[in-house]
């Protein structure tokens, strides 16, 4: 009988501990949902602010999962975001990656990393009298779709002390840089083929004169 | 009052938790990479243990002592998950750099073994001060060891540059070894001021007798 | 089954981000029972069996109890429980192993002494429970790196008690005897497993 009172006197406390948990959390996860949300964003503005996109939709494709079509103020398409996941040195690398429509880099943001302090973290550092951080700014400008650190015979100067960091964010962005161009393509593809034949139906009906 | 200033002052250096005691390595070790990772983890071991502490001593005539134990980790975790809630909320910079170590405080041997060896023989009052001494000998030895991991690993305290504009880090001290070699020489040092004092207190101890003869 | 998968955790949770000199999970038994090769070994064959089987536990626990996605309650978030419900399965899993120790195996259990029931304070082990979590294994995933840790764990463990065996002989300053200098050689020992960072596997 002892081993059943002494489990429900352990049951009911860890039942007082849940209960306040679940008051606690019902107020913070919102907060952090927000956080979170926010920070995205906040990314995605930064990445495009070269290009002029102010504007994001979001865009679910069953290969890739879900990136961002970039507009400027007058609706113009002026590239892509997306979020590259790259293993970095003791932490999955999380990169906000902006892309111009021919798939240059247009601006990166570095949304999550646990790297070696002083080390990986450089790739977040920015140096005096900078707006951003200087291992970020030089793909700037870059193909997208061919990035690679100078250790793999690349462009991308790496993070002294820090190749695996370096090379992490620079595999993962080209990575999804190229996924995305395949998916854009071939989005394209599909509307101009459905354009077609909209057209073709209006010419039938004699609406469109050429 | 002097037993509450001497249940205070003892988790300083007397009985420090990290440094004497040898309690709480794992996270001394690992978020000590930077001063202010270092106070962060330390504030929120300072909130669990005084508030577990508090917890544990208000039910300590309540409990049964065949399951003591469990009762203690969970109110721990409790607490624990709070700071993790809070921090994930209002800090998340900080959240995000002290990464896995947040939800380790639960295991953090300080916690568990003042629960245990203190809280549950003492008054709630006593076991608050007796919480604040150590936690606050745990954020002093963290952020010593921080200090000089900071410092000659990346010429900065606290975020602001320190070092000469020539200084070259010593990238090392900010690695795991970095961390095992501070933490050894601290150590060391402690044990040589020990001995230094003993060796002080046993010559004045020889010279009274003299004199007494 | 993708077993290459498999390789990059065992290898990185072995010898890359060693959960001792790497990652600094589980120092205090690291220093505090490896003054002895024989308990060592025994510490360590104990860690990587509770390890093991507190990676099946939380996973389980986690997906099918607390993940709003996956969970059997259909659908409420109860993730903010994660650190209590994988504490609790692990204590209780201590007790478990060692009362099974002391009836199978009276001289290990005598030889571990205090050292059982300070697994669970272990932070290994929560860590590598919760490691798992953060980096969304599989099942299989999780078991193998459970494994991993616990062999990595024992690995850094063995060594050491190899080196401080010898040590004993040794003429050291009065100051860095005992543990100073096992923090030494741990970070000597950290600076031969950095060599490993540059391990490229899959």
């Amino acid at each position: 009988m002892l081993i059943v009172r002494l489990g429900l006197i352990l049951m009911f406390i860890t039942a007082i501990a849940s209960g306040t948990l679940a008051l606690l959390n019902q107020h913070t996860s919102p907060i952090i949902l927000e956080y979170k949300l926010k920070q995205q964003e906040e990314a995605r503005q930064e990445v495009m602010r070269s290009q002029g996109g102010v504007k994001f939709e979001k865009v679910n494709s069953e290969e890739i999962g879900e990136f961002y079509k970039a507009y400027d103020e007058a609706d113009n398409l002026v590239g892509y975001v997306s979020i590259a996941y790259g293993k970095g040195y003791s932490s999955t690398i999380e990169t906000v990656a902006g892309y111009t429509t021919d798939f240059e880099v247009a601006g990166l943001k570095v949304t999550f990393q646990q790297e070696t302090p002083g080390l990986g973290t450089k790739a977040v550092e920015v140096k005096k009298g900078d707006r951003k951080p200087w291992f970020l700014m030089q793909f700037e400008g870059k193909d997208a779709t061919n990035l690679a650190v100078v250790q793999d015979r690349g462009n991308i100067d790496s993070i002294t002390g820090a190749t695996i960091t370096s090379r992490a964010i620079a595999v993962s962005v080209k990575a999804t840089a190229k996924e995305i161009k395949q998916a854009v393509e071939a989005m394209e593809k599909a509307n101009d083929t459905q354009m077609d034949t909209e057209a073709a139906a209006l010419e039938m009906n004699g609406e469109v004169t050429p | 009052m002097s037993d509450v200033r001497k249940e205070f002052t003892k988790g300083l250096i007397k009985d420090n938790p990290v440094l004497r005691l040898a309690l709480g390595l794992c996270p001394a070790l690992a978020v000590s990479a930077t001063v202010f990772d270092a106070l962060g983890m330390g504030i929120s071991v300072i909130f669990v243990l005084t508030m577990s502490n508090l917890i544990v001593s208000l039910m300590r005539k309540a409990v049964p002592p065949k399951i003591r134990i469990p009762i203690f980790i969970v109110v721990i975790a409790t607490f624990v998950t709070i700071v993790e809630m809070v921090m994930a909320a209002y800090q998340p910079g900080l959240y995000q750099s002290l990464g896995i170590f947040v939800p380790l405080i639960v295991v953090n041997c300080v916690i568990l073994a003042r629960s245990e060896a203190f809280a549950s023989k003492n008054s709630p009052f006593i076991s608050i001060i007796d919480a604040l001494g150590m936690g606050v000998g745990f954020t002093f030895a963290l952020t010593m060891i921080a200090t000089v991991r900071e410092i000659l690993g990346n010429g900065t305290w606290l975020g602001f540059t320190v070092a000469p504009s020539d200084f070259q880090p010593v990238l090392l001290m900010m690695l795991a070894p970095g961390a095992f070699i501070t933490m050894g020489l601290i150590l060391a040092w402690f044990n040589w001021m020990d001995d230094q004092k003993e060796k002080h207190l046993k010559a004045t101890f020889m010279l009274d007798e003299k004199e007494a003869k | 089954m993708d077993f290459s998968n498999l390789l990059v955790i065992v290898v990185g949770s072995i010898l890359i981000n060693n959960f001792v000199l790497a990652r600094f999970l589980g120092i205090c038994p690291y220093i505090g029972v490896s003054k002895k090769l024989d308990s060592a070994i025994g510490m360590g064959m104990a860690v990587i069996f509770v390890m093991t089987i507190a990676s099946m536990a939380s996973w389980i626990i986690y997906y099918y109890l607390l993940h709003p996605e996956t969970n059997i309650w259909g659908g409420y978030d109860l993730t903010f429980l994660r650190t209590i419900a994988f504490i609790l399965v692990i204590a209780s899993l201590v007790q478990f192993v060692e009362m099974v120790i002391q009836k199978t195996a009276p001289a290990l259990y005598n030889s571990l002494g205090i050292f059982l029931p300070l697994i669970t304070t272990n932070c290994a082990v929560l860590g590598v429970a919760v490691l798992n979590i953060d980096e969304n294994y599989t099942f299989i995933e999780s078991i193998v790196n459970g494994i991993a840790a616990g062999v990595g764990f024992t690995l850094a463990l063995v060594l050491m008690a190899g080196i401080r065996e010898r040590l004993e002989l040794a003429n050291i300053p009065k100051a860095l005897q005992g543990v100073p200098i096992a923090f030494i050689m741990a970070g000597l020992m950290a600076i031969a497993f950095l060599g490993f960072s540059g391990l490229k596997v899959g």
